[in-house]
């Protein structure tokens, strides 16, 4: 860390005001060179209005802005660029059709004499951008092809090529693997040790232990805890955000029962499938554990009829069933709450109720007509019953917070009687109040007996809340075993990219994860 | 979507207030009876073919083959009536069933053969012009039937009966948009495909029903436009297309898919051919139409566009009126 204490930004009594709302009320930060500063908040609290201003999206309505001392007013995102602020927003603006190069060189690129786009210097350039920062990819691959993970890494170095001394990352890993969240890592510190001050937004606030020097936490557009205020650690932060003491963070039941429901033999697919074979059990959560393109989401889709299976059974209360298309998967009880909640879960010319009743439109429906006073008491209950916020049935969810949006996901899934859910990443990008409504209607599942397989990123989470997880690699599953008998290191290991954790046994001496219900907060406190 | 009459049909229904307040200020003929039961027969054919574009539009996809296909089928009609003797009762149903296929035909190659409808319908606004002059060597076929006539001309309660085609055809679907689990279906596909595969919906096949169901609607125009003219020529039926999704959009329909009113569209149907009418009766030459119509679908488009801003406007204006009350 520097020893230099004179604050690259500082936001001084900023204030912006919304219709109907006070998004930033008198916000101050300071934002130290050579420092990564996390900014944390459930969603709501202002973080991304703050992002905004900061990078030159929108004005605030009053306060000062200071640059290295000086007050400036940041008339735009290429005034913001220009004083050398790069934002890596949620979405990314990647060209997919564009190679990293030209990724990377975008908006700016270097011309020859002639006007035209000098080629070499773009991949030269970019190339050394590449290496300096340890990242292994060609300049010239074109920048779709590349995992998400990877794609996020280019769109890090875009902001280093432009030398910027301030980047803001918002969510930088709600779509990385824990491979690739350490390579993020491992990057940004190197940033860091470089003097670069980085802003970090993220829900995953194990990582945020992990990698921020100070943190600043908002509540209702305000700051509740400045940076130095608080220690970083977990229990600290969660209870800084919501406000109240949460001493369960994961709130697991075991609900299990002796009983497989369902079983895959074998599973493979053109997709990267690869014999995969596990069994379900009644009212059991069994996570599905792996790093990013181990084939998780290849194998949920498998199942629920998204990919063909080129081999391999399903037996569903110990009888074979077909599975051909995601119809007969529904109609069989299965339900897929999918990883991009925005690209494949939620109609968002819908209100709540099309939402929830979209999968089960069969049961309201008499001679192709609507029961519409159905579908409005079901819908009314299950909103009810999850806590969904009454906005969700006056506008369509595009309004919705991202919590509210995944419970309606849910919804739609309860609405349909499902009896074996799997959940892709069910609570990425949500707040910490909205994750812990979701464990608690996971819990509610499996104490009405239905089953889960739940894949997560989030290893802590995965730890927690699973029964039994099994590990996924390649798209063949290398063991099953108990939660409770599988550390975090273990599971990092054996999803690692390095093939020899594969063969290490879990064994009870590995670093203590005493069990499964372990809430977070008492561990931080150890 | 669960409202027949919701928040989207107020826009349209004021925009075609308004001009209907517009033309009836520049001349006083637009209000005399004759003038309104023309108006009905005039918008008919448009707003009955704009039914089925708008749910092709409401699944994200877009017909052009309407106007093409409607030459193509007076063509066959006439051929049906005048030349093979086959009774009016049963060319009727069997045009419409025609065109129903020729839809359905187009939606199977767009949704099973991964065609943007886009190039599909493009081929077939081409092709079918074609196709149609391959019937009596390219010229039009007059005088098919008498009777035929009756079809547009005549009345009923002392109303036009294309007016009773619009109320039955539009209440038709508004009740299967709004109460029936294909048109449940036909928005989820058009507001996000990759949800509606998720969630069990066969989308191509819903895909190939909104074709299907355009084809009909087409035919439907098909059969008045032969009645009105009691004829069939290739050459009825240009830029039809066009004005149906011109009165989609207006109606506030969202060419990204679904969004719109089908009673909306009405409404855009309506304002457009009151624009029309408020020329002609102002002598405005036919040039000046296609440009009026032109402006009228940016206005359309941009108001929805706009919309943040123009709120925002409002309210300033409002706002400021209170201070200067003060």
């Amino acid at each position: 860390m520097s020893a230099n204490d004179s604050p690259l930004w500082e936001f001084v009594n900023i204030s912006k005001a919304y219709p109907g709302v006070l998004a930033n009320d008198k916000v101050c930060i300071r934002l130290m060179p050579g420092s990564i500063h996390g900014l944390l908040g459930e969603n709501g609290c202002g973080k991304s209005t703050m992002i905004k201003t900061l990078s030159g999206v929108q004005q605030p309505d009053s306060g000062q802005i200071l640059h290295k001392g000086q007050e400036v007013r940041i008339a735009d995102p290429d005034d913001a660029r220009r004083r050398g602020v790069a934002t890596v927003f949620q979405e990314f603006s990647i060209v997919p059709t564009l190679s990293v190069g030209e990724n990377i060189f975008l908006g700016n690129m270097p011309r020859n004499r002639l006007g035209l786009i000098d080629w070499k210097t773009v991949n030269d350039a970019s190339a050394r951008v590449l290496k300096k920062l340890d990242i292994e990819l060609s300049p010239e691959t074109i920048t779709g092809t590349l995992s998400v993970g990877e794609q996020q890494l280019v769109e890090i170095a875009k902001a280093v090529a432009m030398d910027a001394e301030m980047v803001i990352l918002d969510e930088p890993t709600a779509a990385l693997g824990e491979h690739e969240i350490e390579q993020l890592h491992v990057l940004l510190r190197k940033m860091r040790a470089q003097g670069t001050s980085i802003l970090y937004v993220s829900h995953r606030l194990d990582e945020v232990e992990r990698i921020v020097d100070e943190v600043t936490i908002l509540r209702s557009g305000k700051v509740v805890r400045e940076s130095g205020e608080t220690e970083i650690n977990v229990s600290e932060i969660v209870a800084a955000m919501v406000g109240e003491d949460v001493s369960e963070h994961y709130p697991k039941e075991n609900n299990s029962v002796d009983a497989v429901v369902f079983e895959c033999q074998n599973l493979r697919t053109r997709s990267g499938v690869n014999g995969a074979s596990f069994d379900l059990r009644k009212g059991e959560v069994l996570g599905l554990g792996g790093v990013l393109g181990s084939g998780r989401t290849e194998i949920a889709h498998a199942i629920f009829g998204v990919d063909k299976l080129t081999d391999g059974a399903l037996l569903l209360n110990g009888k074979n069933i077909e599975i051909k298309n995601e119809m007969q998967a529904i109609n069989a009880g299965f339900a897929l709450v999918p990883e991009n909640r925005k690209y494949d879960g939620l109609f968002f010319n819908f209100r709540a109720s099309g939402n929830i009743t979209a999968a089960a439109l069969p049961r309201i429906a008499r001679r192709g007509f609507l029961d519409l006073a159905a579908e409005a008491k079901g819908t009314e209950r299950l909103m009810n019953e999850l806590e969904i916020s009454p906005q969700a049935e006056k506008k369509t969810v595009n309004f919705l917070s991202g919590g509210n949006q995944q419970k309606v996901v849910i919804a739609r899934w309860l609405f349909s009687e499902a009896n074996i859910l799997i959940f892709d990443e069910p609570t990425q990008g949500i707040d910490i109040g909205a994750k812990i409504a979701v464990y608690k209607l996971m819990n509610a599942l499996t104490r009405a007996g239905k089953s889960i397989i739940l894949i997560s990123s989030d290893h802590d989470e995965l730890l927690a809340m699973s029964d039994r997880i099994a590990v996924v690699q390649h798209g063949h599953i290398n063991r099953v075993v108990g939660a409770g008998e599988l550390s975090h290191d273990d599971l990092v290991r054996a999803s690692s990219h390095d093939d020899a954790g594969e063969a290490r046994p879990a064994t009870a001496t590995a670093r203590i994860q005493t069990n499964s219900n372990e809430s977070l907060a008492a561990e931080a406190i150890q | 979507m669960r409202r027949v009459f919701d928040s989207q049909l107020i826009g349209p229904f004021a925009a075609m207030l308004i001009v209907a307040l517009i033309v009836a200020l520049t001349t006083d003929r637009f209000l005399n009876p004759g003038n309104l039961s023309n108006l009905s027969l005039q918008v008919s054919i448009v707003a009955l073919i704009a039914i089925g574009s708008s749910i092709v539009i409401f699944a994200a996809g877009i017909d052009l083959s309407a106007g093409s296909m409607v030459a193509l089928l007076t063509m066959i009609f006439a051929q049906m009536l005048k030349f093979a003797g086959i009774p009016i009762f049963v060319a009727l149903p069997a045009i419409l069933l025609v065109g129903a296929l020729l839809g359905f035909g187009l939606g199977i190659i767009t949704a099973y053969g991964r065609i943007p409808s886009f190039i599909t319908t493009l081929a077939a606004l081409i092709a079918f012009r074609g196709l149609a002059l391959t019937f009596n060597n390219g010229s039009p076929i007059f005088s098919l039937d008498p009777a035929l006539e009756t079809v547009f001309y005549g009345r009923l309660f002392g109303l036009p009966l294309p007016f009773f085609y619009l109320v039955f055809f539009y209440a038709m679907a508004a009740i299967v948009m709004n109460f029936s689990k294909l048109g449940r279906e036909i928005y989820a596909v058009g507001g996000n495909p990759a949800a509606a595969v998720l969630t069990g919906i066969n989308v191509k096949k819903v895909q190939a029903i909104t074709f299907a169901i355009a084809g009909f609607m087409t035919a439907v125009g098909a059969i008045l436009m032969s009645a009105r003219l009691n004829s069939g020529s290739p050459n009825y039926g240009q830029t039809l297309e066009l004005q149906a999704i011109a009165a989609a959009v207006v109606g506030g329909a969202s060419l990204a898919g679904g969004r719109g009113n089908v009673l909306a569209t009405l409404m855009g149907a309506m304002t457009i051919v009151i624009v029309q009418n408020g020329l002609n009766l102002n002598a405005a030459p036919s040039s000046v139409q296609n440009v009026v119509l032109g402006l009228i679908i940016l206005l359309a488009v941009g108001i929805d566009m706009w919309r943040a801003e123009i709120s925002r406007f409002l309210s300033r204006l409002r706002g400021g009126a209170t201070k200067s009350a003060r």
